[in-house]
């Protein structure tokens, strides 16, 4: 059949679909070439009919395989421009945050609630504004104490003051419930002392617990806050050194090898390899009997968040914490 | 507190103990070492015996010296006046470095070879001990001369600054520290032993002197009568020592006094012996209580000093010659607090060592002191004391051997235990199966109970020796309301964040003035902060706003041109009471510029604010404000209601304020940070009947704010209407006075399909309403 070698050249020689579409009339629509070609059929006899037949069938075959193909080729193509067409270049998109951050010395401060939280310690609030007994007398620091110098105090002329820490609200807890106690106080707190190391306001997380004599240990202190350094600051070492709070009897201050320079002495540790973090001790029978508990036995211990957040984050400058500086904040989006 | 090895090896061996192990022993004590500095001689200076010393033929300022430094003679010019009166002095060789640098080489003073280098204290670094050269004597040790001087450990020291913690008085000395240290190290304390240096028979102090104390005295006190020998001198020790603790040197006794009590502790004050003589030519000292409580020496009409607190410079000896009255005292530190309560009577240095608790042992105060008096030949002493000492019994404690393994958490030898309190001057009265029986010693009056003793055991025996182990908590569950708030609050300033919010700190003081300034309250003068830091933190704010356009404006200075910031803080009313507030301020671009905005982002304005307000604080409604600062925009502004209560508001921020802080258009807020926290929701039934919307578009006066249309609406209790809400506004002047209000209705009913009445109904209902309440009419 000549017509076909003539249809199959029709067929590849579209360019679009339209075209094709017109080829598919002629070809296999109600008035096109196959239709008339089988038309014929019906003037033939059996063997003649037969073979005819079975060359249009194959006919028909070959061509429709060769449409299906060149209209797949076609579509593609098609669809192939399209998408070039809609091209974005999304690169250019890059980076354009509009979203706000929290502050890096709440985060941090959350980063520890969700600790003890997770160890079932209440979470405790007080005023700021307290009384020379919540803030000193009932925490073991009698008028004119020498250990009172140690944190110079905000005062109001009606003798209130600003809490030099969050230990007020331990004596506050103790003294509206009763034992066992498992408790942390976050909030800011107050010191006469403003230069590139010290702020006026700044941030602590205290933490009590208290249980019947006998239960709580310095060994228990070790315990929890070991693991709570760790969770913090990764692997570091923790060290434990005697010291004095009034609150606590025994007392120490807690170490953790420098995260800077892995121990081997920097700027920030000050060449010791060790940077102090936290203080803590078991609770000094004088607050107990302040608050009018009996047999009871317990620890506690206090934490600077701004450091921990300085460490954490590599903050140089204390001050910028309290500028609602955008460098600084967008950084921690 | 400063101390230096070579001072605490007068009372501890420290021979096999390295600086690197006294460091880590300190820190493990409990006294923590702030500054480690080692003193060290260069190599080649040697001691040098000045043979002679003549004038420069050339010079009138120098001196030419003959100098044996051991191997010989060497001839050096020297240019301090000083060198006249030595014989032995510290000779840089040939070849030495000085720490600055120097080197020294043979050279030509004037004509005259000079083979060497005379030294003073500081060019050998050594602290600066007065003017010219530092003339030696054997109170560094045995002279040699050509022996180099870093062999000498008093002045090769190596110097402790120790950051002792206030309840440790009984550690402000060298003795002190001495003590501590052996208990750690295990090593006993080295005896004072004095030599008889003083052969004379001594005069009796009572032919002299005699002391009148009041029985009920509550100190104790310590006479001696010395007389002072004029033409002595202080050994080079004493000067080198105080330099390197930092105490400047004033005159021969006094430099004396500082050096006894930083070696040993005990209070040692000088009198003007004839301060106390009376009309019968006698020394007549006097111990009593004042009108005022406090212990008072004095003479028979005036008071010489405050015991432990100040004395009166007219009782000073004013001459290096002549009898002194030498008083010891020890007062209880917290007797000393309770005698001077709220006073503020002028106090001397010696009050540090007083108020912490000074050494109690005037005999071996004394024995140190007469020994160094006698010993450089400084002082004659009177045989015998004066003394007076309350009548009391020493402090005892029985510890409960369970109850402190109880404390520490771990079962400790109690040999150990014994051991340890021994070696701190504890004196062990009795050990049973259960029990230890302690007396403490006075100069320990910080402990007072078992826990102390808990703490000195921990101390010494170091923490590192006790095991971590996991408290078993036995308290009740505290997922409570103290958890779900900290929770709420997070999710808040999550989404302040998550809608372009920086969270800020500021301060929690604020400028009175600039308080006054914006209309806000400020703290009433009878409550007012007594002692601010700055003139700008002088007293506590009232609003979270003014710091928070301040943190603004440091933005702009940073070239920040978008600037939302929000703060959840206290603020403070006129009575001072404490409330916790929620405050937002937005300044500048809506959005960072970018290839969306063709980098000309708009500027942020009320509906853009609002709408990011809307994300966090989630359903709240919008009414007149009532507030009458001066930060707010009065046609710009609303008051933020949640539950149908006022709990803050919000306003573009007035213009004026907005060129005073410096600011570009900005939009402000504070909230009650209460009104957020999260409600409880009951569900309302959902009805399956269909509901139908409505547009109402009416002309109604523009003096007719919205809230009060909506508000007319709602009185009208219309059960059906279960939602109504503005969604276009046309303004026009074919209008005048009226715009045009579109509000869509929902209306729906929770019982049956809606008869086309109903409906009617409702929108009829409204219009009469509003046509009647505001004039306004159908468009």
């Amino acid at each position: 059949m000549e017509e076909l070698i003539v249809l199959e050249a029709n067929i590849t020689a579209c360019t679009t679909l339209d075209e094709l579409e017109k080829v598919r009339v002629d070809i296999f629509g109600k008035k096109g070439f196959l239709t008339k070609e089988f038309a014929k059929l019906a003037t033939l006899q059996a063997e003649e009919k037969r073979s005819f037949a079975q060359v249009l069938n194959l006919a028909k075959e070959q061509l429709q395989e060769k449409f299906d193909i060149h209209y797949d080729a076609l579509k593609s193509k098609l669809i192939e421009a399209k998408l070039k067409e809609e091209k974005i270049d999304l690169s250019l998109y890059n980076a354009t945050p509009n979203i706000g951050a929290l502050h890096p010395v709440m985060e941090t401060m959350d980063k520890i609630i969700e600790y003890f939280v997770a160890l079932d310690f209440s979470v405790e609030s007080g005023p700021m504004i307290e009384d020379d007994f919540h803030n000193f007398e009932a925490l073991n620091l009698p008028k004119h104490h020498p250990a009172r110098d140690m944190q110079d105090t905000f005062y109001f002329a009606d003798g209130s003051l600003l809490r030099t820490h969050t230990s007020p609200v331990q004596i506050r807890k103790m003294l509206s419930s009763k034992p066992p106690i498992r408790m942390i106080a976050p909030g800011s707190v107050f010191r006469r002392d403003y230069d590139l190391t010290h702020t006026p306001m700044f941030h602590q997380v205290e933490g009590l617990v208290v249980q019947n004599k006998g239960e709580v240990s310095f060994a228990n202190l070790k315990s929890i806050l070991t693991e709570f350094l760790h969770f913090m600051f990764g692997e570091v070492k923790v060290r434990f050194r005697p010291s004095f709070f009034p609150f606590t009897e025994p007392s120490a201050e807690v170490d953790i090898s420098c995260i800077f320079c892995k121990g081997d002495g920097c700027r920030v540790c000050s060449h010791t390899g060790w940077l102090e973090v936290l203080g803590c001790g078991i609770v000094d029978p004088n607050v107990f009997k302040a608050v009018g508990y009996d047999d009871v036995s317990g620890y506690a211990f206090g934490l600077g968040v701004e450091r921990f957040a300085m460490l954490l984050h590599k903050i140089p400058d204390l001050r910028s914490l309290f500028e609602g500086d955008i460098r600084l904040l967008e950084q921690f989006r | 507190m400063i101390v230096t090895r070579s001072w605490l090896n007068e009372f501890i061996d420290l021979k096999d103990i390295s600086n690197d192990k006294l460091y880590e022993t300190f820190n493990a004590i409990g006294l923590e070492v702030g500054r480690m500095e080692h003193v060290s001689m260069p190599s080649r200076v040697v001691i040098g015996q000045i043979l002679s010393c003549e004038k420069h033929p050339d010079a009138d300022k120098l001196n030419v010296c003959q100098v044996n430094i051991g191997l010989g003679t060497r001839q050096i010019v020297c240019g301090a006046a000083n060198v006249v009166n030595a014989t032995f002095v510290a000779v840089a060789t040939v070849g030495t470095v000085l720490p600055d640098g120097l080197e020294i080489k043979p050279a030509k003073l004037r004509g005259v070879e000079s083979d060497g280098m005379i030294c003073s204290a500081s060019e050998l670094g050594l602290p600066n001990i007065g003017s010219g050269i530092m003339i030696l004597d054997d109170s560094i040790g045995e002279l040699e001369p050509g022996r180099e001087l870093r062999e000498y450990d008093t002045v090769n020291d190596t110097i402790f600054e120790l950051e002792l913690t206030p309840n440790r008085g009984d550690c402000l000395s060298i003795y002190g520290v001495a003590r501590d240290l052996c208990a750690a190290l295990g090593k006993n304390l080295i005896e004072h032993k004095p030599v008889r240096h003083n052969k004379k028979v001594k005069l009796g102090i009572s032919r002299e002197a005699s002391l009148n104390a009041q029985a009920d005295i509550d100190a104790y006190i310590n006479c001696n009568l010395v007389v002072q020998k004029e033409d002595s001198t202080l050994p080079l020790i004493v000067y080198l020592r105080l330099a390197m603790i930092n105490i400047p040197s004033k005159n021969k006794l006094d430099d004396a006094l500082e050096y006894l009590l930083h070696t040993t502790g005990v209070i040692l004050q000088a009198y003007d012996a004839d301060f106390f003589r009376n009309v019968d030519e006698k020394i007549v000292i006097e111990l009593k209580s004042d009108e005022n409580k406090m212990i008072n020496i004095s003479n028979s009409t005036d008071t010489a000093s405050v015991l432990g607190v100040y004395q009166d410079p007219k009782s000073k000896p004013d001459t290096q010659n002549g009898q002194i009255v030498l008083i010891s005292s020890y007062i209880h530190p917290n007797k000393l607090a309770e005698m001077l309560g709220d006073s503020k009577i002028q106090k001397d240095s010696i009050y540090y060592n007083t108020s912490r608790g000074s050494n109690p042992d005037f005999a071996f105060g004394l024995l140190v002191a007469i020994d160094f008096f006698e010993k450089y030949d400084l002082m004659d002493v009177y045989d015998g004391v004066l003394s007076h000492e309350p009548n009391k019994e020493d402090k005892a404690l029985l510890i409960d051997i369970k109850e402190l393994y109880s404390i520490i958490g771990q079962d400790i030898e109690k040999s150990t235990v014994t051991n340890v309190l021994q070696r701190l001057g504890f004196k062990v009265a009795g050990i049973g199966d259960d029990a230890i029986a302690i007396t403490v010693p006075m100069f320990r009056p910080d402990i007072c109970n078992i826990q102390d003793i808990a703490e000195e055991v921990v101390r010494i025996i170091g923490i590192d020796q006790i095991e971590s182990k996991p408290l078993c908590f036995n308290e009740h569950y505290h997922a409570d309301s103290s958890i779900s708030l900290y929770r709420a609050k997070k999710a808040i300033r999550n989404r302040a964040a998550s809608v372009g919010f920086f969270e800020s700190i500021s301060y929690i003081f604020s400028d009175n003035a600039l308080l006054e300034q914006y209309g806000f309250e400020t703290i009433n003068n009878e409550n007012a902060l007594l002692n601010p830091i700055v003139q700008e933190m002088n007293t506590l704010r009232s609003t979270l706003l003014v710091n928070l356009l301040l943190s603004a404006k440091r933005n702009i200075n940073y070239t920040k041109k978008l600037i939302p910031l929000f703060e959840i803080g206290r603020v403070f009313d006129v009575k001072r009471n404490e409330k916790e507030k929620i405050a937002f301020v937005w300044s500048g671009q809506s959005e960072q510029e970018s290839i969306i905005n063709h980098g000309k982002p708009s500027m942020i304005n009320m509906p853009l604010f609002l709408q990011k307000l809307g994300f966090i604080l989630s359903d709240f409604r919008l009414e007149e404000c009532s507030q009458t600062n001066k930060l707010i925009h009065p046609y710009q502004s609303a008051n933020i209601l949640i539950d149908n209560k006022v709990c803050g508001y919000v306003s573009k921020l007035h213009p004026v304020a907005q060129e005073e802080f410096g600011l570009y258009e900005t939009f402000i807020a504070e909230l009650d940070f209460e009104a957020l926290m999260p409600k409880h929701v009951l569900a309302k039934s959902i009805s399956n009947f269909q509901g139908v919307y409505k547009d109402l578009s009416i002309l109604i006066s523009r003096e007719v704010a919205y809230s009060q249309v909506k508000r007319a609406i709602d009185e009208l209790s219309l059960s059906i209407l279960s939602n109504v809400y503005p969604i276009d506004t046309y303004e026009d002047k074919s209008l005048g006075n009226n715009i045009s209000l579109t509000i869509r209705l929902f209306i729906q009913s929770g019982e049956h399909t809606l008869e086309d009445s109903e409906i009617e109904h409702v929108t009829e209902g409204i219009l009469t309403t509003l046509q009647n309440n505001f004039g306004a009419s159908l468009r």
